[in-house]
């Protein structure tokens, strides 16, 4: 019982909240969510497959309005905690909610 | 001053390629007979001339053929005999081969491969093979989803796949005889490098340079695949198959676990160094050569030291494995110039006698000489655009490396000469025994570097270079040269827009094939650097051509079209063609068997039974 109120507790909390494709960026627009992001996409090394002007190299160009995944909030959400079948590795153990919004944020930002 | 330096070095490039560049030496580029060099080369195993039966030809690596039927003469009526398209879009790298009448290709990921049948009309599919590989090694793999080769030995057509297992299936029959797991992908480390096979072992070297790997070179048993020997690159002496028999001609290789006090802490864990290149082989020392790649991260100031065994080469025991010496071309590399380059292996005049050597031309831009029983560097000369160094010391082996062109954390560093992918990559080149030269495609680029730290994270790239690559003077960025080994010197170049990312085969009339990046595939004197035919294909041309005799006794050229892999990084640049996965088959007017005007019947009309007319078959 009491682990039930906690994962229920836990689920209310927006970090742990289910996302789906609709779920709106909490960050939307907000440029220190971007630089977080931006700073994040280096120290995790997504750049090494993304490049570090996001255009792809070993990965696929994140700036393009192709994807692969889907392109809403909530897909690139979804795409970077989970991973791909193709070798994009899963980054909800490494990361928190917070910081995925954040990497969200700032993908978005460079497709202003 | 750091920018005046690097001026100055800049201009000292472009001086020696205006010296160099489509200019006759010394030696006449139009030499009509006899060699530029006195270099020869032992063709071993020698193989049946008409065939290709491994990637290079030979053990010595030369991809010289001594077909002369298609020769100076009757080039120019070069004209598609067929062509075959595999359905794969990752680049392709590798050459078919050609046993007895059945041609072996294998595509890149997903690495189905095919055998086709030479001796019916149109080379129609006798069988298929499909391994499946997983796909999480999609995300794995630096540079495109490639395999650079594959081998045919005992009956077999023996490959890797780029999940971390190697492949041997019947060659009669497509079956798979054997499939052996040598790493986990999971965390980084893939496979592309062409297999290759002496006697009754396999040789695999290991990819992932990019990816904090630690890199390791094995040998399987040809039989059923089971691991004879393995050398990890770095780390202690034990697993790098370093013992009393290792002797490196440079003193400062020489010392116990360097492998391990060459860098900080336990980094070299995650020192990459894979060997995901060439392999070569010399019968009479009984010893293989291949060379390791950038050590990681590729962020230089996170690991000082010497960072060995990365960027070097290494001569070993074909049976035992053990390290004979090994040669660092790039100490401490800052700037991703792998070693993994072919070491082409042949026999020069060297100061009044006769030296056994390799020539390496190093992504570094040095192309090198070495004395292959000893590790002695005899020529190390640039052969191409580079300012990150002024010489290579004869007296030490060592790079002066020049004080602008080291990288800086965070900060951009303009104009160093050459860029990551060098000024030459993977794509072999190739040696003719009746010049004496050297042909190869190379780069003429440079970058603007900056540098980020890096955390490794298992599966994950573990990089840290941000890069700006622009074509060098001239701004044309390619190039396809002869090179005198010998003298360290080129003898003729051809301009292309593009890097020229193709490999190379020259044969006995005197004729080089090669491939470009904006699809054009040329046969050129190898004497003069005339080019006699060109061809424009579908895609373009980052695989090396072959040469081989029909079962018809006509002799075809191919090569794979399906521009990709580390050419990539100029997929912006104006003339980069889509991807393709087309096989290309010439001869003189296209000729072959039941082709053009020698088939009037439809296959399926020439099976039919005689037919009987419609009114007669109702009664």
């Amino acid at each position: 019982m009491k682990r039930i109120a906690f994962v229920l507790a836990l689920m209310a909390t927006p970090a742990f909240a289910q996302v789906t494709a609709d779920t709106s960026n909490p960050f939307e627009g907000k440029a220190d969510a971007a630089e977080a992001g931006h700073a994040l996409f280096g120290k995790m090394n997504c750049a090494g497959c993304h490049a570090y002007d996001l255009t792809g190299g070993m990965g696929p160009d994140l700036t393009d309005t192709s994807w692969q995944y889907g392109g809403k909030p909530g897909e690139i959400y979804h795409t970077i905690a989970e991973g791909t079948p193709r070798g994009m590795p899963a980054w909800k153990d490494k990361m928190t909610a917070d910081e995925i919004w954040q990497v969200v944020t700032y993908i978005q930002s460079r497709h202003q | 001053m750091r920018k005046s330096l690097l001026v100055a070095a800049l201009l000292c490039g472009a001086a020696f390629l205006a010296l160099s560049a489509g200019t006759p030496d010394a030696k006449p580029a139009n030499k009509s007979t006899g060699s530029f060099t006195g270099a020869t080369a032992n063709l071993a195993p020698n193989d049946p001339p008409g065939q290709w039966i491994r990637q290079a030809r030979d053990y010595a690596n030369t991809r010289y053929s001594p077909l002369t039927q298609i020769n100076k003469a009757n080039v120019g009526r070069l004209r598609v005999a067929w062509s075959f398209s595999d359905g794969q879009m990752y680049g392709h790298e590798g050459a078919p081969l050609v046993v007895g009448d059945t041609m072996y290709l294998v595509t890149p990921f997903p690495n189905i491969a095919y055998a086709l049948d030479l001796s019916k009309t149109g080379a129609p599919i006798k069988w298929v093979y499909q391994p499946n590989p997983d796909p999480r090694a999609i995300g794995e793999a630096c540079c495109d989803k490639v395999l650079r080769g594959w081998a045919y030995a005992d009956g077999k057509l023996i490959y890797n796949l780029l999940d971390d297992h190697t492949v041997a299936v019947d060659a009669a029959t497509g079956k798979e005889v054997w499939r052996v797991l040598l790493d986990d992908v999971a965390k980084g480390p893939t496979l592309t490098q062409a297999a290759f096979v002496v006697g009754d072992k396999v040789y695999i070297g290991s990819s992932g340079g990019e990816l904090g790997t630690n890199g390791w070179f094995q040998a399987l048993d040809v039989k059923d695949g089971h691991t004879v020997w393995k050398a990890f690159t770095n780390g202690p002496d034990d697993g790098a198959l370093i013992g009393p028999d290792f002797k490196p001609f440079y003193s400062w290789m020489k010392g116990k676990d360097l492998g391990v006090s060459s860098w900080p802490g336990e980094m070299w864990k995650q020192g990459a160094s894979a060997p995901w290149g060439w392999v070569s082989y010399d019968p009479d020392l009984n010893e293989i050569y291949y060379g390791t790649s950038n050590p990681g991260p590729r962020t230089p100031s996170q690991r000082p030291g010497l960072n060995l065994w990365s960027s070097a080469v290494f001569a070993r025991d074909a049976n035992t494995g053990q390290a004979k010496w090994a040669y660092q071309f790039t100490p401490h590399d800052e700037w991703d110039y792998d070693g993994v380059n072919e070491n082409v292996l042949i026999e020069i005049p060297w100061k009044g006698g006769r030296r056994k050597v390799m020539v390496h031309f190093n992504r570094n831009g040095f192309a090198y000489t070495i004395d292959r029983a000893s590790g002695e560097v005899l020529v190390a000369e640039p052969f191409g655009l580079q300012n990150w160094a002024s010489k290579i010391d004869l007296t030490n082996g060592m790079p002066v490396v020049n004080d602008a062109a080291h990288p800086v954390v965070e900060k951009k560093v303009e104009n160093i000469c050459p860029p990551d992918i060098g000024v030459k990559n993977w794509n072999p080149s190739a040696f003719s025994p009746r010049t004496g030269l050297l042909y190869a495609g190379v780069f003429n680029s440079c970058m603007d570097l900056t540098n980020h730290i890096v955390q490794y994270i298992p599966g994950a790239p573990y990089d840290g270079m941000e890069m700006v690559r622009k074509a060098g003077p001239g701004g044309n960025w390619g190039e396809f040269i002869a090179w005198d080994p010998v003298a360290g010197k080129r003898i003729w170049s051809i301009k292309e827009n593009l890097y020229v990312w193709s490999g190379a085969v020259v044969t006995g009339s005197d004729l080089v094939f090669y491939g470009t990046m904006d699809g054009w595939f040329r046969a050129v004197d190898a004497r003069s650097g005339k080019v006699l035919w060109s061809q424009k294909l579908g895609s373009g041309i980052t695989a090396a051509p072959m040469t081989f005799t029909g079962p018809d006794k006509r002799q075809y050229v191919a090569v794979y079209t399906g521009v990709g892999g580390g050419a990539g990084v100029l997929r912006r640049e104006k003339g980069y063609m889509p991807g393709g996965n087309t096989l290309y088959v010439f001869s003189v007017d296209g000729a072959g068997i039941g082709l053009g005007t020698s088939q009037l019947v439809s296959h399926a009309q020439a099976a039919a039974p005689v037919s009987v007319p419609p009114a007669a078959a109702h009664n």
